[in-house]
């Protein structure tokens, strides 16, 4: 049985699979460090680690908006080339998949790193695609256009 | 007038630009000079090689690189309001521009902390370390990527 997080950052609701959060953190202080990419807002500091904090508001085109929330949880999420930490309001739970409707996005409606929906008491979901949101937002090419980035990761 | 800072072999420099924390190893100090106002002379700037101007120090002109042009960070400090940090290299004395001088450390203090795979396209060219102090990372900042010949080829 699949178990989704379910996090809100400003305007984006954001569901991510149990499996792949590490930890959440609270309050967890980030630094700016010269040169990183544009969708990389911050890094914070987890076990001696570095990690960056992707600037999720770039997936609705709000670069910058939804970043570096002070108070704020940062969810460390594993992905395939390392750990990245996402912004989130003090709000989230953790719910299974059945408690839920799981729809695809057509192209459509299509956001970069989103891969499907998950209706859960009325208020939509966006299912993240950690490994490609981790890769193309961290390696200077993010751009908030279906049909883009993909094709560049797999080259 | 400037401060002379004795050479102590282990011991860091930190200091800070736009808000970013850096270590450089004492060994590479010359001397910190606080007060620059009246030594600059900014008409004899090569902003292509990040030198904004010249400082007089120790009745030599020597060339001021403000690393903020390479490294794309914001300092709100006015160039004769920085604190210029004289390093020494093969090439001569050349003075580094920095917001702050914060701190002299001993090396045991910081922790090795490695730039992540995932910001190690973004850093290369401008940094390779980065140490942790106090749980705040430190960037390890390598002189001969701003001055002298071996600048050009990082």
């Amino acid at each position: 049985m699949r178990r989704l997080g379910l996090f809100q950052c400003g305007e984006l609701s954001f569901a991510i699979s149990l499996l792949q959060i590490q930890k959440i953190l609270q309050g967890s202080r980030s630094y700016r460090l010269p040169r990183l990419p544009g969708a990389v807002s911050a890094v914070l500091v987890d076990n001696d680690q570095l990690v960056p904090v992707l600037d999720l508001g770039q997936i609705l085109g709000e670069a910058g908006q939804l970043d570096l929330k002070a108070n704020g949880y940062q969810i460390l999420v594993e992905s395939e080339y390392g750990t990245v930490a996402l912004p989130a309001d003090l709000t989230g739970r953790i719910v299974a998949e059945q408690r839920g409707v799981l729809s695809t996005t057509t192209v459509k409606q299509k956001c970069l790193g989103v891969i499907g929906k998950f209706v859960y008491q009325n208020e939509e979901y966006n299912i993240l695609d950690i490994d490609f949101l981790a890769i193309e937002m961290t390696q200077g090419f993010w751009q908030n256009q279906p049909d883009t980035g993909g094709a560049r990761r797999h080259q | 007038m400037g401060v002379f800072i004795a050479v102590v072999a282990s011991r860091k420099l930190i200091f800070r630009i736009g808000g970013v924390g850096f270590l450089l190893e004492l060994a590479d100090v010359v001397e910190v000079v606080d007060q620059i106002t009246e030594d600059l002379d900014p008409s004899r700037s090569i902003i292509g090689q990040g030198i904004v101007s010249a400082l007089e120090f120790r009745q030599t002109w020597i060339p001021a690189i403000d690393p903020t042009l390479k490294l794309d960070i914001f300092s709100a400090i006015k160039l004769k309001d920085k604190v210029a940090v004289v390093l020494h290299s093969s090439e001569g004395n050349w003075a580094l521009l920095v917001d702050q001088v914060e701190d002299l450390s001993a090396a045991e203090n910081f922790q090795p902390c490695e730039v992540p795979f995932l910001l190690k396209v973004a850093a290369m060219g401008f940094y390779s370390q980065i140490k942790l102090l106090q749980n705040e990372p430190m960037i390890v900042f390598e002189p001969e990527r701003y001055y002298g010949s071996a600048a050009a080829l990082v």
